[in-house]
């Protein structure tokens, strides 16, 4: 869902400016001029938008039960306990099971796609393969999950082809490999131009360097390749996780009877028979510290020249 | 939306975060004076499908009221909006019967003047004292149905007739069945076929419900609402739970396909239209009223949507061939075996929601 995208990187920009933006200023008047100027607007953006709201959801998640129409008391942890209940805990594991499923998934089949692109295709085609993998993200992910229902249903697209070639059909739809499917599809164009960015830059002349010195293909892969863009694939891997934490279409269409999700069960709250915006807020709020944590990593081990 | 009432609706958005007392209340909807806003525009909030472009120009045409139609796609999110954007301009809006109760306990809709309206007693006479809004206080029903079950009767070894059957063959339905992604209608389809209200508030009862549903689970391809249509015009599902509308309009398409309103009963939905307190355009809502109240607009609605009509002049304007549809217009028997959803308690709906995240995600 690329809509989900924008929140985060301008975090993962704007931190480390706000830090160089702010020291000159220290030393002259005229510079707060400039500051106010180029901060003010996203400041107040970023405080009426996202801190502001992130606040209230914080103060709803400390009233238990709480309904629109309620007077808003903060009295306790109670919603929070509520998360670690067991049939909770079991939604977030299987949230964060389709959220590594799918950052793998996507690993492992971007790299190579990725290293093809930036090392091997010709140099004046790189701009259209990339293009193409931009493309779908072109159309609505409602539209992308339902073409994946028609292709993985049991008469669908896949079958059709298996059964004409003579081999099996697969029960795919409506379990956790349709739900890996469509997740992988909707994310890999990230980690694929992350990727990409990274292994753009990677010095060919290291990896002569290192099959002269007597290293097979693997090893040079594994020690030289693989280390110079782990900033890369560390960043792709989290911002897909992250991502794919909050999924919310592709687990409701594609995953079956068994598929409740945090983010699922963050709409029951709000919009679903039990409305309770408290327990809600706090589930909110679980997935907001997760992500953070997340991002954190990012800022800590990914390379800024990727992300920017 | 003008901008004039861009910022009238921010700031009645802003004054729903009303503080009061030590806390703040959460989103409250304050009602706005009837004298603002143009007379000349009406507002409707609405499900998708029931206004077409055709139908707003006729309006027009009728009265000299532009008509402007949002849509929402479930009374849960209409509400929320409604709730936290302090009423949104709407002059018109178009809960169900449960939601009807619900919002006239938060005293969010304007008690209808009745003498305004034109062709009240076109309504059939179980639509002129709901349950859900004695004596149509606050609410004009506008189109109604039923949930049941539509499958393909080419595929099914031999024809459903109640719940029970999803149950006794669930081998042979194994994955190629799906429910409504509705706590509250799955739920109480299991109520029901235990002998219980579909509106059950016993804790024991609903317990029991559930039980059953664990048993039929593994054998549930998916909880559904929408998905189900594609899938069973291509046979790769045998039998869903549906509302009555849905099941009309995918049976279109192909005439295996059958609907069937439960034995041993089932819930009744009716889609009303009311006028919320914070309405700008009074008068223009009543104008809208009464168009729809008018017969051949009503029965318009049953044959391009088809839903139920509640208006005795509408149905006999219909086909023949519409009015004997059992599943449009079941037996009186058979609806009386029907209930409506009723909203439960905050307790009673936790618990149903607990165990809803029980059956998803076990």
């Amino acid at each position: 869902m690329s809509e989900k995208i924008a929140p985060i990187l301008p975090d993962v920009e704007s931190t480390p400016e706000t830090e160089e933006e702010v020291i000159p200023s220290e030393e002259s008047n005229t510079s707060w001029l400039g500051i106010t100027v180029l901060l003010g607007p996203p400041g107040l953006w970023l405080i009426l938008l996202l801190v502001l709201p992130t606040l209230v959801i914080f103060e709803l998640s400390l009233v238990p039960g709480i309904r629109p129409g309620e007077v808003v008391n903060p009295s306790g942890l109670e919603n929070y306990w509520r998360v670690f209940d067991a049939i909770n805990l079991r939604v977030v594991a299987r949230s964060l099971v389709f959220a590594t499923g799918t950052t793998l998934l996507c690993l492992l089949t971007g790299f190579p796609v990725a290293y093809w692109i930036a090392q091997m295709a010709p140099k004046g085609w790189r701009n259209l393969l990339l293009l193409g993998f931009i493309l779908p993200l072109w159309t609505s992910s409602l539209l992308r999950t339902y073409a994946w229902i028609t292709i993985l249903r049991p008469t669908g697209v896949l079958n059709t082809v298996l059964t004409t070639l003579g081999l099996p059909g697969l029960e795919l739809l409506n379990r956790t490999p349709a739900v890996l499917i469509g997740m992988t599809y909707s994310y890999l164009p990230y980690m694929v131009l992350i990727l990409y960015a990274s292994l753009e830059k990677l010095d060919r002349q290291l990896l002569e360097a290192s099959a002269d010195l007597g290293a097979n293909p693997l090893e040079t892969f594994w020690k030289v390749t693989i280390p110079q863009t782990f900033p890369g694939i560390a960043a792709g891997s989290l911002l897909v996780f992250i991502t794919g934490l909050g999924d919310f279409i592709d687990p409701e269409l594609l995953g079956g009877a068994s598929s409740m999700t945090i983010s699922r069960l963050i709409y029951n709250q709000f919009l679903g028979a039990a409305r309770n915006w408290g327990f809600g807020s706090a589930l909110s709020m679980v997935l907001i510290f997760a992500v953070s944590a997340a991002i954190a990593l990012l800022l800590k081990y990914g390379d800024r020249d990727v992300t920017t | 939306m003008k901008r004039r009432q861009f910022i009238q609706t921010a700031t009645t958005a802003f004054a729903g975060l009303s503080v009061s007392g030590c806390g703040w209340t959460l989103a409250s909807v304050n009602p706005t004076p009837s004298n603002q806003g143009s007379s000349d525009e009406l507002y409707i909030y609405t499900w998708a499908g029931y206004t077409d472009s055709d139908l707003l120009r006729r309006f027009q045409e009728a009265t000299g009221i532009r008509a402007v139609a949002d849509v929402f796609d479930s009374n849960e999110a209409m509400l929320a909006r409604l709730q936290a954007s302090g009423g949104g301009g709407y002059s018109i809006i178009y809960p169900s019967d449960y939601m009807v109760q619900k919002m006239v306990e938060l005293d969010l809709l304007l008690e209808l003047d009745q003498s305004q309206l034109v062709g009240l007693e076109r309504l059939f006479e179980r639509f002129q004292n709901p349950s859900y809004d004695p004596q149509n206080r606050h609410s004009l029903p506008l189109s109604w149905g039923t949930t049941g079950l539509i499958y393909n009767r080419k595929l099914l070894p031999d024809l459903p007739q109640d719940w029970d059957y999803l149950w006794e063959h669930k081998e042979a339905l194994n994955k190629r069945m799906t429910l409504l992604n509705d706590v509250r209608e799955v739920m109480g389809a299991s109520l029901r076929s235990q002998g219980y209200s579909y509106n059950s508030t016993n804790p024991a009862e609903i317990k029991a419900a559930y039980e059953k549903l664990r048993e039929l689970k593994p054998a549930i391809a998916s909880f559904t609402s929408d998905a189900w249509r594609n899938q069973i015009l291509t046979g790769d599902l045998l039998i869903a739970m549906c509302y009555s509308s849905d099941a009309n309009e995918v049976m279109r398409e192909n005439p295996d396909l059958e609907y069937v309103l439960p034995l041993s009963g089932s819930s009744v939905f009716v889609d009303t239209l009311v006028i919320p307190r914070s309405a700008p355009n009074i008068k223009g809502a009543y104008a809208w009223m009464n168009f729809m109240l008018k017969p051949e607009i009503a029965a318009q609605i049953c044959q391009r949507l088809s839903f139920s009509v509640p208006n005795k002049e509408a149905f006999a304007m219909l086909p023949p061939e519409i009015q004997n549809n059992p599943s449009l217009f079941p037996p009186d028997p058979a609806i009386s075996r029907c209930e409506g959803l009723v909203p439960v308690s905050q307790e009673i709906s936790e618990l149903y929601d607990r165990y809803w995240t029980r059956l998803t995600s076990g």
